[in-house]
């Protein structure tokens, strides 16, 4: 074991020192925070212009009504977030007066407008018809003054009074509170949730790829300059093995660490809420453990590889399993009971990723912690013992790139 | 003692090395010579306990050989190339305290090692700004850094210059002195010559010719001499000793005939001519090697010369 520790030793300074190494420490966090910060950006930036909205209300009888109702929209700089155009002309044909309307959408004037049918009665009907500036909230906002408009009328027209009318067509403070254990509930914003569990799969999938991707180049220089046969002339295959899983995993771990401290300061400095770190503990026994079975992974693989191109081969498709989770990030959180949640759950593939954003969505039964984990242990422990099977023959075989089924045999 | 004894290596299609043996005596020179592919890695990966023989042993001193020859067994591999981004003195210390040196001595021994070899100025430079001699001689050093007992070196003089080739060779000679195993394996044939006491020629798995440099040289040598004289030598040709002569004014080679003695020969010479040079004609170690692989390869018989 002192020899492992040697060679773990030397691959994690020789490694840490490297560009490469660097380069993600640093710029992983950076491509995360624009790709992750930018988009929020710029949607608000949109938000900036009031929309003009034009409304064609045969009846008269909502119009004033709506513009009241919309007014309490407002602009993060106060400005309103819609103007209500009435545009009804009673001595037009309502085809005509529409066609009229399109042509203000389609030449920028308007951005929408809206018809409202049956005015007056119990079952009016309504129509917007956009430009692609709507967002989905205008039209859940839109729909809604135009109901309230309808009951107001209804509820007029039996006499309620005007106080009680009001209080009824008043807005209700809508919180989102998510339940920890029992615990008092934070209000957590839905955003915020999918953008801490994106980013620290996001961070797992990159530390496995840039380091596996280091791993893999750093033994096909030795299997190719044949320094290979120096080292196991020194030491045994499964400690060299070990050295290497020990080396790199540190090399992860300072990455972690170094990647912690660096949003723990932005959180201090007030850019992102504390509650983010609400699950740190269970976050980071998922990624080393994810870290580690990949890890294994990429030594087994790098063994088989006698060049660049074919290890980059290998590991691109290895990044489709990694890349898979991300994907799957956002109907998992739509959906966090849903029965494929559950299955990945237990695949050692997916297990790190998913565990991570189930723990960021909420409770997960104590029970399917201690599965997932003992599952992901196993995996490692049978990874480990494969890719040091295939490790032991893969590093004495140069050319030819072995076949699956030798592969294999060689596992038996 | 290095002792292989009935060593045989299948692969799952192939026999790399079949049913050979040998002896690898302290303090002298072994050299291991093949054509490409003949099984020399092969058994060198054997010796070095990477691969385990399909039969037959290995044994050093009495003992089988078995992970305790880690840290006693320095190996130069024929393929060249180290950690390019790291630093010289760093890649010594690393390889030295793999082989269990403490950290002190690891240290020492490296700079020792740089300072012979006259590249201790080079300690922190990293691998790939060295020239290709240097780097050579840290690979070199990284073999023998932990004073091995047991030393194979894989074509070690190639990428060397003249001057540098000395050197090499000196401390190589330096080490027999030692009384440490060496095995050699080279395609230079006039190096294996000049340093190699024991020869043990293998081809296709098999062995073609071993023993001593004398023996195996005295086994393949026809019965040539070299006459350089003065007088009428005209009579040479039709000598019945004689099966073949290249004869020049004052100088002949000659074959001779398989029961004549050379200096029986001699006797009759100087009857009739005065002989002013007379020699035994050996053939180089590379003529025994083609000779012996090209026969191999046209009569397919084992030509063994023990």
């Amino acid at each position: 074991m002192k020899k492992a520790f040697l060679v773990g030793k030397w691959e994690y300074l020789e490694k840490v020192k490297t560009k490469t190494f660097l380069i993600s420490l640093i710029l992983t966090p950076i491509i995360i925070i624009l790709f992750s910060i930018a988009p929020t950006l710029l949607s608000k930036q949109i938000e900036n212009s009031t929309k003009p909205i034009g409304v064609i209300d045969s009846s008269g009888l909502y119009f004033n009504y709506l513009r009241q109702l919309v007014d309490r929209f407002r602009l993060a700089n106060g400005q309103p977030n819609y103007i209500l155009i009435n545009l009804t002309d009673n001595s037009q044909k309502l085809f005509q007066t529409q066609s009229n309307a399109e042509e203000y959408v389609l030449s920028g004037k308007i951005d929408a407008f809206l018809v409202i049918k049956n005015g007056g009665t119990n079952s009016i009907k309504a129509e917007i018809k956009s430009n692609n500036t709507l967002e989905p909230d205008d039209i859940l906002r839109l729909k809604y003054a135009v109901e309230m408009a309808k009951n107001n009328f209804i509820l007029s027209k039996e006499g309620i009074s005007a106080s009680i009318r009001n209080s009824i067509s008043e807005g209700i403070d809508f919180k989102v509170i998510k339940i920890n254990d029992g615990k008092r509930g934070n209000s957590q914003d839905f955003s915020m949730l999918f953008l801490s569990t994106f980013v620290y799969i996001l961070l797992l999938t990159m530390m496995i790829l840039t380091s596996g991707g280091m791993l893999i180049r750093s033994l096909v220089e030795e299997k190719s300059n044949r320094l290979i046969e120096i080292l196991i002339s020194s030491c045994t295959p499964d400690e060299l093995l070990t050295g290497k899983i020990i080396g790199l995993s540190s090399l992860g771990l300072t990455q972690v660490i170094i990647w912690t401290l660096i949003a723990i300061s932005i959180a201090i400095l007030g850019y992102i809420p504390l509650q983010v770190f609400n699950n740190l503990i269970p976050v980071f026994i998922y990624f080393i453990l994810g870290f580690i079975f990949y890890t294994a992974i990429f030594v087994g693989i790098g063994s088989i590889v006698s060049s660049e191109q074919e290890a980059q081969q290998i590991t691109s498709y290895l990044s489709f399993v990694l890349i898979l989770p991300i994907v799957l990030t956002v109907p998992a959180l739509e959906n966090p009971n849903s029965m494929f949640v559950h299955i990945l759950s237990v695949i050692p593939f997916t297990i790190p990723s998913i565990m991570i954003l189930r723990f960021n969505i909420g409770n997960v039964p104590p029970l399917e912690v201690i599965a997932s984990s003992i599952i992901m242990l196993i995996s490692i422990y049978t990874v480990v013992g494969m890719s040091s099977k295939i490790f032991h023959i893969g590093i004495l075989s140069y050319g030819k790139r072995p076949s699956l089924k030798e592969i294999i045999e060689w596992i038996k | 003692m290095l002792r292989v004894e009935n060593l045989t290596k299948k692969f799952k299609d192939s026999v790399a090395v079949d049913n050979i043996s040998f002896d690898v005596i302290r303090g002298r020179i072994f050299g291991l010579l093949g054509p490409n592919g003949a099984g020399k890695t092969t058994t060198i990966r054997t010796i070095l306990n990477i691969l385990k023989p399909t039969s037959g042993t290995i044994t050093f001193d009495g003992k089988l050989i078995s992970n305790e020859i880690f840290n006693i067994i320095g190996y130069l591999p024929e393929e060249r190339g180290l950690y390019k981004k790291s630093k010289a003195l760093d890649v010594i210390t690393y390889f030295a305290r793999l082989k269990n040196l403490s950290k002190v001595k690891a240290e020492d021994e490296s700079k020792f090692w740089m300072e012979k070899l006259e590249i201790k100025n080079l300690a922190n430079k990293r691998l790939e700004e060295l020239s290709k001699g240097n780097q050579q001689k840290i690979q070199f050093i990284c073999a023998v850094v932990h004073n091995p007992e047991i030393l194979i070196l894989d074509e070690p003089f190639s990428g060397f210059d003249p001057i540098n080739q000395e050197t090499i060779k000196d401390i190589l000679l330096s080490f027999t002195n030692a009384g440490k195993i060496i095995i050699l394996c080279t395609h230079q044939m006039e190096t294996a010559e000049k340093l190699c006491s024991d020869i043990f020629l293998i081809d296709k798995g098999k062995e073609v010719c071993s023993g001593s440099l004398v023996e195996v040289k005295k086994s393949f040598g026809g019965n040539l001499v070299k006459v350089e004289f003065s007088g009428d030598g005209s009579f040479l040709s039709s000598l019945p000793e004689v099966i073949n002569i290249n004869s020049y004014n004052n100088y002949a080679e000659i074959e001779l005939r398989e029961d004549v003695k050379p200096y029986e020969f001699l006797r009759l010479l100087v009857t009739k001519i005065i002989v002013t040079h007379f020699s035994i004609v050996e053939p180089t170690l590379n003529k025994i090697f083609i000779d012996a692989i090209k026969n191999r390869h046209q009569s397919k018989t084992i030509n063994t010369a023990k």
